[in-house]
């Protein structure tokens, strides 16, 4: 029953964290932009409009209780690059801006507005290992089909 | 072996499955972004200059928050485009020409933002949707003998954007200028704003 919960938690914050950025579509592709990885319209365009929505589509997954199993490896998939961009983002902006690492606040474009890194490598890390879990515990309770195949 | 199989099909699985519901969720939506627009046009590559402004990467001590920097300036130089001053923009705004169509103002930010203030009587240009804005704008901006596009100020590049995409568009170069400072230094130097619709009349007086 715990698993149950932690799944349809975590897949209910990707829901909300992928639907905010498809309402301010514009403002998610400025910060995918700043990120200064990808250059080509084409590509740019690409991340910024599908990501979100494949965050929702995950996260409706995880509640549902569809191929969790899957679904959580793609979340780990998705979290660990990510994160490791957010730290070199963070480390970047404390270069030029001179203040301790944990005091440095911006708009990752993660779905939750300017934060505090600290606190947000912390979230990322939070979630990545709810990830593992989901992908080796094997509960099926509340689940409409735990494994596809 | 068999269970990693399993597993590695099952992500397979939800990852086109996403990939082809991310793609027709987007397609569908009314604010969709569109895949084969540049929405950056002659800035794809991030400079140095547009490195956003956060808590962590305040401005100078002592500078205005809307002032112009000068690696805004170089990067618009670098783009080839003009910039102005807050000083000629307010001489702009005060002179018949403004009220004869000589001179136009751009606002080069989303819907919320214009509506919340703009220099009073600037047309709307957001750039991100030109078809909304072109089919008034553009004839404007083909009688006008200058044309002064803003955004928010600071490390906002809409502006720019916008002025390179009506260059594109067959505008003349040498009318279209960037007033970097934008509309946070418009207001810092006391100068009104209008909210709502263009020509309103409701006018407000922020305080810097």
């Amino acid at each position: 029953m715990t698993t149950a919960l932690v799944r349809c938690l975590l897949g209910a914050l990707f829901i909300y964290m992928g639907l905010n950025k498809t309402l301010h579509p514009v403002e998610f592709l400025k910060l995918v932009r700043q990120y200064d990885v990808l250059h080509a319209p084409f590509a740019l365009n690409l991340v910024a409009s599908a990501l979100p929505w494949f965050e929702v589509f995950c996260g409706m997954l995880l509640v549902l209780g569809v191929a969790v199993r899957g679904t959580a490896v793609m979340l780990v998939a998705m979290l660990v690059p990510f994160t490791v961009l957010v730290f070199l983002r963070a480390l970047a902006i404390q270069k030029t801006g001179g203040l301790p690492f944990c005091a440095i606040k911006f708009d990752c474009g993660c779905g939750a507005g300017e934060v505090l890194i600290c606190r947000k490598l912390a979230e990322n890390i939070l979630l990545t290992a709810i990830s593992i879990g989901l992908v080796f515990w094997r509960k099926t309770s509340l689940c409409l089909r735990h494994g596809l195949l | 072996m068999r269970n990693t199989k399993t597993l590695l099909l099952e992500v397979a699985f939800v990852a086109a499955a996403g990939l082809i519901f991310a793609l027709a969720a987007n397609a569908l939506s009314p604010r969709g972004l569109r895949l084969g627009r540049n929405y950056f046009p002659g800035g794809e590559k991030l400079s140095a200059a547009a490195q956003p402004v956060t808590n962590a990467t305040a401005s100078p001590a002592g500078a205005a928050p809307g002032n112009a920097t000068a690696a805004t300036i170089q990067r618009l130089q670098q783009r080839g485009l003009q910039v102005i001053p807050h000083n000629e923009v307010a001489a702009l705004f005060r002179d018949p020409s403004f009220q004869q169509g000589l001179v136009v103002f751009l606002d080069a930010r989303d819907d919320d933002h214009y509506q919340a203030g703009h220099i009073p009587g600037a047309w709307q240009f957001d750039h991100y949707h030109p078809e909304r804005h072109f089919p008034v704008v553009l004839p404007a901006c083909l009688a006008a003998q200058k044309i002064v596009v803003y955004c928010n100020g600071g490390a906002c590049e809409d502006s720019e954007f916008a002025a390179v995409m009506l260059r594109d568009a067959g505008i003349r170069p040498e009318t279209l200028f960037v007033y970097a400072g934008g509309i946070s230094e418009w207001t810092t130097n006391g100068q009104p704003v209008e909210t709502g619709a263009r020509l309103s009349g409701q006018l407000l007086q922020l305080k810097p």
